[in-house]
């Protein structure tokens, strides 16, 4: 009896003496916010998680690219109800088909943005340095964020830059703010002043770096908004800068279909990394275009439209009919799109399966038809023929524009050609206030949202707010898209 | 056996002296049953409040007057009084008393008489478990406890029901009981990582073999669980497993059932002709109505559209006319060879169901140690050809007396459970069940009939050939959990004791989910396979002192003690895609792996006290107190406090009640008290980044947390008043018992503007109000010598609403079950908390067969579009307003059942019912589908009842081409009466006559039948009125009717 008064007093004092921290339990896959970040090191693991974050498969890691091309007239259905053809019949209310992910993701990506700045700050003022790059690169990451967000959300600059944008925010806000839309015009504002510094401050480390936002991923950035402003001169003069710097160099027509399953390509401005952790699978951009059946669970979501077919049928001899392979409805028509699978033999780029491959997000080809357009209408047709031909000679039968011949349509249509896939379509059809024409013919798919043929006066090319967001923040109720009210 | 738990509680009459002329007498005393000694029995010099009490070895020895005729009075908890004259070395046999031990129950920290107790607590013995299924314990007290409600939301064999005691109190918090196995908390709820993939996980508590369970106390009020403090806040279920006694017993039981049907109607299919005719219709009406198109045309078109679907499997259409509403004729295309057949995918996907149950058990006990031990294996197949569920069980209770003063108890148990096959998504691909009432046309069939090779391609209707696929998946989730735990009870004085003890928890589940190259899910890694460790480790310790003590009339107990209680979960996970060979499903034969590991944990200290007195077994007092702190909250808010206070008052004691016969028991209790419910979230506390999000292969960082470093506990103040009565020497009794539960602080996911990068932040802010009455009446109808009947019946009123929201503003929320977003519901200062929240559907219009819906205009009650049954309508929801269309919970719920014992048989029937409340039906939304566009198939019940020009009273809308999606909106459309009354268990028993079986030297031999589901009576008949804790359904596999033969036998 002795033995076991001895036994539990040992037993008590062992466990009263452990309760110093006993109660303090921490995870072991996370820290402390506010004390992330110390030194320029760890501003990279935030970038590293921001960069992963933003390639989820609501974001640019598929349907932010499949919005833009879905909506835009060169892709089509073959039958409702396979997923994300809400996109294709605009069929979108505040509470269904809300692509609400949109807003909460790019919401959150900017807020990850904003923290890492503000935990920048912090860290300079206590004198730590090195910071230039990172913050460059967060500010161009955050003004790519609010050009998507404004462009989802808002009207197009040249459009009515005095309608609703989305709320401008800079800071890492408390629970309880409630923000307000911004114009489209301050939007701008704000985007074009981040990319102005994010350029400036990553001017002293021109690198290229593989993944991520830097100097001149910065640059393409904003060569596009500018563009997206109608400020010609300006995009032309970052392009050029893009184009003389020779970093990146065009593929060779030769190249072009095998840069499809590569990774990293010399094109590549701005390319998303995936690997097996982020393999998106039967989420990926890729699968959304492979053929029915193509492989198990493959849906064929989206084919290519008569309309598109028939632009890259201008020359049968086109580079870019490497990439397409028959659709489900006959084994001539080439309506499936196998640029994000590592092209038709599904061959990945080299790391992963298929479903892994990067998200070539800015590419060189880009630039030079921004350059060449803003050539055009800078009134230098001779440089924006040149421009052109260094993209048409895709199309070995098409004979090269030259100063005569070049017009916007010719741009325009080679853009459609290049980047199918790649999510401008739309974006490019509302700038330049064309008509949209949907190939709901093709399988007499019934669409009862939207009419066969809209332009930018349809009030749906901008998304609802999502109810959420109205129902936690009053104050932005009054401020609704017309089109959902 | 039980006298060992009762020695605590045993509250002693002692007094040493006494002064006149005196001899001592020794004796012991024993039980008659197993001439075991029984320890802490009473013995009184009658006619004096002189006495002392037995040792551990059941000795005493007092000191009476000398001379004869003295006689000593001999009681202990559990057997009958005695009286016996004094003789020095006599020795006593107490008779068990079968009724009385009934009434003792273990409570928090201890064991108390049922009559003495202030608490709202109620026991269910092992014995009342028994049933058709010996999968978990919980299905078993369906219905036998009056204010415990217990759900399920699948029929795949492993699942684990939902446990609510009295009501829901937390929106955000868990809402589960806190459960203990021999005075232990346990690790319960989800085990591993499946639920957010397969909406299903073999759960923790499917380790804990049913006949092991010796007894279950359900504790319901603040009373009687807040010792349990910060945790106790839903109430809990105190299980206590099987010790040893007496002789050497072996009992062996064995059984075989079967399940070949399930146990309702669910979503009957409309025939193929049907269906076929309802997809012709869409189609037509789409030409019509949206194209302006003639019948001819329409016509054409939507016989193009059948076959263009289904001429690939060998079917072709036609008709005579060109209506809307003309019967297609099915024939065979391209010389088929189906024409005029259909597949029958019931067939192919369902079996009838075999569980088998073995159980072998070894008790005994010595005057100084008892034991228990028993090994189980129990499997059961699902209905669902893939799916099953295995367990090795194995248990053993040593008890054992040191010396006078110490007493050791062990108890290791140790199991392996095995769940295959399963998954609850509501996945067209993977959904089985859907699939049969929903997507898989009989016109579709496994195989190409032109090439006669397996279909692989999704069918349109978006449903997998699973025949096929079901050979390119599996999945698994096996749980090792073994349990150790040591009890040293150190008797210090006469009356108080030490008591420690000390337990070590494992449980190791082991998941993997592999899909082949070939399934659709690993098409596009080339197959892919993930094998998922959890260790979930939990220890717990506790020293409690106990001191009890009698000063003549007044009887008092006294503990105080801690506890320390550490949870630890380790998670790895390694996946390989793009896998070698399809016979290899391992990570080792992967072309490229990823893994990922981390851990987590919460720790929880606490100080616990408790007293109770009571004067002459007529007046009871007790109060306790417990204070908690917890890792899962900040330092600033980690410690808290949380109390009881009970009475009660025995009015049959009084001698003013004893002259009267009929009521034999009338006692009055009342109690209140707080306690709690912590986070669910270990960190909530705390502003997170998480390095999850590597990027090309390096590490990244992400803010996942807005932290909230005041959020605390939710607390709860229960009060509870319960009169217990006995009639007619307790032939009839019962109990009726009101509470009042009042829930605040409680968590809120508030939500906060998404433009701050989060859509929700956690605030203690809402309250929330569970009151209810509750009934229960046992009756012994008839007891002679061969024949015992007897019937219990019990039910619950409760009405649990929200009373405080964050700013007053409501809460929408979707049930989580399955995923599926099936149903809406919204919290609403002053409505239920289970409030459904959708459009208010007025019925189908006569004149147009269209969908009306009621404006609700909160402003305007007219208006509209136009005026319906006096108030303002549409046929366009989206001009209609959400409002609360209805209520999941019911007015009142309960069961009843019934036992008939008679020459060797044995009868027993357990009801559930439910009465009043709504039903929402997530899954009719798929099956009456009224205007959306795929090739699904439609039910019966809509076939039947859908509104066409000649059928005008139809009470489904019409068939329309115009793509609408009225069926998918959350509306009152599909919100059913959710009353119900289901025969849920029925044993038919028969003991062989002992004369004959003990030439065999078997002590008792049993054959016996046992029935599950056989009867389901409800106003709902589309599929299964038992519905999940939410009050909806969904595409979850149903539960079956089973059909169980057993045999006990005890050597």
């Amino acid at each position: 009896m002795k033995n076991f008064r001895l036994i539990i007093t040992v037993l008590l004092g062992a466990i009263l003496t452990s309760c110093n921290g006993f109660l303090d339990m921490n995870p072991t896959n996370a820290s402390n916010a506010s004390k992330a970040i110390g030194s320029p090191d760890d501003a990279q693991v935030s970038l590293n998680g921001i960069m992963r974050g933003i390639s989820t498969s609501s974001l640019y890691g598929r349907r932010l690219l499949l919005y833009g091309d879905v909506k835009g007239g060169d892709v089509t259905i073959v039958s409702t109800g396979r997923g994300d053809d809400a996109l294709y019949e605009f069929n979108h209310t505040p509470t269904s088909g809300t692509y609400s992910g949109f807003w909460q993701g790019l919401y959150n990506a900017v807020m990850q943005v904003n923290t890492l700045l503000r935990n920048i700050d912090n860290c300079e003022a206590s004198g730590v340095e090195g910071f230039d790059w990172y913050k460059g690169s967060a500010l161009a990451l955050r003004a790519m964020f609010y050009f998507d967000l404004t462009r989802l959300y808002g009207l197009p600059y040249n459009m009515d830059k005095s309608s609703y944008g989305v709320p401008d925010i800079t800071e890492p806000l408390g629970a309880m703010a409630q923000p307000t839309r911004a114009t489209v015009e301050d939007n701008y504002k704000r985007i074009t002043s981040d990319l102005d510094q994010a350029v400036q401050l990553m001017s002293g480390n021109k690198a290229h770096i593989n993944g991520f936002m830097d100097y001149y991923a910065a640059l393409a950035e904003r060569a596009r908004v500018r563009l997206f402003m109608d400020n010609y001169s300006g995009a032309l003069e970052d392009a050029r800068k893009i184009i003389e710097s020779g970093v990146f160099t065009l593929y060779e027509p030769s190249q072009w279909v095998a840069s499809w399953s590569a990774q990293n390509g010399s094109e590549s401005i701005l390319e998303l990394g995936m690997d097996s952790e982020s393999n998106l699978g039967s989420s990926s951009l890729g699968y959304y275009y492979l053929r029915l059946q193509q492989v198990s669970g493959a849906s064929g979501f989206f084919v290519a439209s008569d309309y598109f077919l028939n632009r890259l049928g201008e020359d049968h001899d086109d580079v870019r009919w490497g990439v397409m392979d028959h659709d489900e409805t006959s084994a001539a028509r080439l309506g499936s799109c196998y640029k994000y699978v590592g092209g038709t033999s599904l061959k990945g780029d080299g790391k992963e399966s298929f479903a892994a491959v990067n998200i070539k997000l800015i590419r060189l080809s880009e630039i030079y038809l921004i350059a060449s357009e803003c050539a055009l209408r800078e009134g230098d047709a001779s440089a924006a023929a040149a421009y052109l031909n260094a993209i048409r000679r895709r199309s070995p039968s098409l004979s090269p524009s030259d100063a005569s011949t070049v017009s916007l349509q010719m741009i325009l249509n080679e853009r459609s050609k290049e980047f199918f896939g790649e999510g401008l379509r739309f974006f490019d059809l509302i700038r330049l206030n064309q008509r949209i024409e949907f190939n709901d013919d093709f399988q007499n798919v019934p669409i009862s949202t939207r009419s066969k043929v809209i332009d930018r006066t349809f009030r749906k090319i901008v998304l609802p707010i999502p109810q959420d967001e109205i129902n936690a923040n009053p104050a932005i109720a009054d401020e609704q898209n017309p089109a959902y009210v | 056996m039980r006298k060992h738990l009762l020695m605590a509680c045993a509250c002693l009459f002692v007094s040493f002296f006494s002064h006149a002329q005196t001899r001592t007498v020794s004796g012991t005393v024993l039980s008659a049953s197993d001439n075991s000694p029984v320890a802490g029995a009473s013995v009184i010099i009658s006619g004096t409040k002189t006495g002392t009490a037995t040792d551990i070895d059941g000795n005493f020895s007092i000191p009476v007057k000398a001379g004869e005729g003295v006689s000593l009075e001999f009681s202990s908890i559990g057997f009958k009084n005695l009286s016996a004259e004094a003789r020095d070395g006599m020795k006593v046999f107490l008779v068990p008393d079968e009724t009385l031990l009934d009434d003792v129950i273990v409570v928090a920290y201890g064991t108390a008489k049922k009559s003495s107790y202030a608490g709202s607590a109620v026991r269910v013995g092992g014995e009342q478990l028994q049933g058709p299924s010996n999968v978990n314990f919980e299905s078993a007290l369906s219905g036998k406890v009056s204010g415990l409600q217990i759900t399920s939301s699948t029929g795949q064999p492993g699942n684990m029901p939902n446990l609510r005691i009295r009501g829901i109190g937390s929106m955000n918090a868990s809402n589960e009981p806190l459960y203990i196995i021999d005075d232990v908390p346990v690790t319960s709820g989800n085990g591993g990582q499946m639920s957010s993939r397969l909406y299903t996980t073999n759960s923790l508590l499917n380790s804990l073999n049913p006949e092991d369970i010796e007894s279950i106390s359900v504790l319901k009020d603040a009373a009687a669980s807040s010792l349990y403090g910060s945790r106790a806040a839903n109430g809990v279920i105190i299980i206590t497993t099987k010790r040893g006694s007496g002789k050497p017993l072996v009992t062996l039981n064995a059984s075989v059932g079967f399940t070949p049907s399930w146990a309702t109607d669910n979503y009957e299919t409309a025939s193929v002709q049907e269906n076929v005719n309802m997809l012709y219709s869409v189609f037509h009406d789409y030409q019509t109505q949206s194209k302006g198109a003639s019948d001819d045309v329409a016509s054409a078109y939507a016989l193009k559209q059948l076959n263009r679907r289904f001429n690939r499997h060998g079917y072709q259409f036609s008709t005579q006319g060109s209506g809307k509403y003309e019967n297609v004729i099915i024939s065979e295309y391209d010389n088929s060879g189906r024409g005029g057949k259909y597949f029958d995918w019931d067939d192919a996907y369902f079996r009838t169901a075999v569980s088998q149950n073995y159980d072998l058990s070894v008790s005994g006990s010595t005057p100084t140690a008892s034991y228990y031990t028993s090994l189980g294996y129990t499997s059961e197949q699902g209905r669902l050809k893939i799916n099953s569920f295995e367990r090795i069980s194995a248990r053993v209770n040593v008890n054992q007396k040191v010396g006078k003063a110490v007493e050791l108890f062990t108890r290791a148990s140790y199991a392996k459970s095995t769940k295959k096959g399963y998954n609850d998504s509501r996945n067209t691909g993977a959904n089985l069940f859907m699939q049969t009432r929903n997507l898989l046309w009989g016109l579709y069939w496994p195989t190409d009939y032109s090439t006669g090779e397996d279909w692989t391609a999704r069918y349109g209707s978006y449903a997998q050939n699973n025949i096929y696929y079901n050979k390119e998946w599996d999945n698994s989730s096996k749980t090792n959990s073994s349990s150790i735990s040591e009890t040293f009870t150190i008797h210090l004085l006469p009356g108080l004791d030490l008591k420690s003890v000390l337990s070590y928890d494992n449980n190791t589940v082991r998941e993997s989910i592999y899909y082949s190259a070939k399934h659709f899910n690993g098409s596009a890694t080339k197959g892919s396979i993930d094998e998922m460790r959890t260790i979930y480790e939990k220890t717990v310790s506790s020293t409690t002192g106990n001191f009890t003590r009698s000063f003549g009339s007044h009887s008092i107990g006294l503990m105080a003690g801690f506890e320390a209680e550490k949870n630890k979960t380790d998670f790895t996970r390694s996946s390989g895609e793009n896998l070698a060979i399809s016979t290899l499903h391992t990570v080792a034969s992967a072309g490229s792996y990823s893994a990922n590991a981390y851990s987590w944990g919460n720790s929880l200290l606490s100080l616990i006290s408790k007293a109770d007195y009571n004067w002459k077994e007529k007046y009871f007092a007790s109060a306790s107190y417990r204070r908690d702190g917890s890792s899962r909250l900040s330092p600033d808010t980690r410690w808290g406090g949380f109390w009881s206070l009970a009475g009660a008052w025995r009015l049959s004691q009084e001698t003013f009640m004893k002259e009267q016969d009929v009521v034999s028991n009338l006692r009055l209790r009342a109690s209140y008290g707080k306690n709690g419910t912590l986070p669910s979230d270990n960190y909530g506390y705390m502003n997170l980044i998480s390095y999850v999000s590597p990027y090309m292969g390096e590490p990244g960082g992400r803010i996942t947390t807005l932290g909230n470093s005041g959020v605390k506990w939710e607390t709860s103040y229960s009060s509870n008043i319960g009169l217990d009565f006995g009639l007619f020497t307790d032939a009839l009794s019962g109990s009726v018992e009101y509470f009042n539960r009042d829930s605040r602080d409680l968590l809120q996911d508030v939500p906060i503007s998404l433009a701050t990068g989060f859509s929700t932040t956690l605030e203690n802010i809402g309250e929330i109000n569970n009151h209810g009455l509750e009934i229960e009446l046992n009756g012994t109808l008839m007891n002679r010598k061969n024949l015992t009947w007897t019937a219990s019946f019990n039910t619950s009123f409760l009405k649990s609403s929200v009373t405080k929201l964050y700013n007053g503003a409501d809460i929408i929320w979707e049930d989580p079950t399955g995923g599926d977003g099936r149903a809406q519901f919204i919290y609403r200062e002053g409505e239920s908390t289970l409030a459904f929240y959708g459009y208010e559907w007025a019925g189908v219009d006569k004149t147009n067969g269209k969908s009306v819906y009621f404006v609700n205009d909160p402003k305007d009650r007219e208006a509209g579009d136009f005026i319906y049954k006096g108030r303002g309508a549409t046929y366009d929801y989206r001009k209609a307003n959400y409002t609360v269309i209805g209520d999941a919970t019911p007015w009142a719920s309960g069961g009843f059942g019934t036992q008939l014992n008679f020459m060797g048989f044995d009868f027993t029937a357990n009801f559930i019912y439910k009465l009043g409340g709504k039903l929402y039906d997530g899954a009719y939304k798929d099956v009456a589908d009224d205007g959306y566009y795929w090739e699904r198939m439609r039910a019966k019940s809509y076939y039947k009842n859908m509104w066409t020009p000649t059928h005008t009273d139809g009470t489904e809308p019409a068939l329309s081409g115009l793509d609408l999606t009225d069926a998918m909106q959350y509306s009152s459309r599909h919100l059913k009466s959710a009353t119900f009354l289901r025969l849920k268990s029925v044993i038919l028993g028969y003991t062989l006559p002992s004369t004959l079986t003990q030439k065999m030297l078997i002590s008792k031999a049993r054959l016996w039948f046992s029935g599950g589901n056989l009867l389901t009576l409800s106003k709902y008949k589309e599929a299964d009125p038992e519905v999940n804790q939410y009050g909806t359904r969904g595409w979850e596999t149903p539960i079956g009717k089973s059909y169980v033969f057993g045999i006990d036998i005890n050597f």
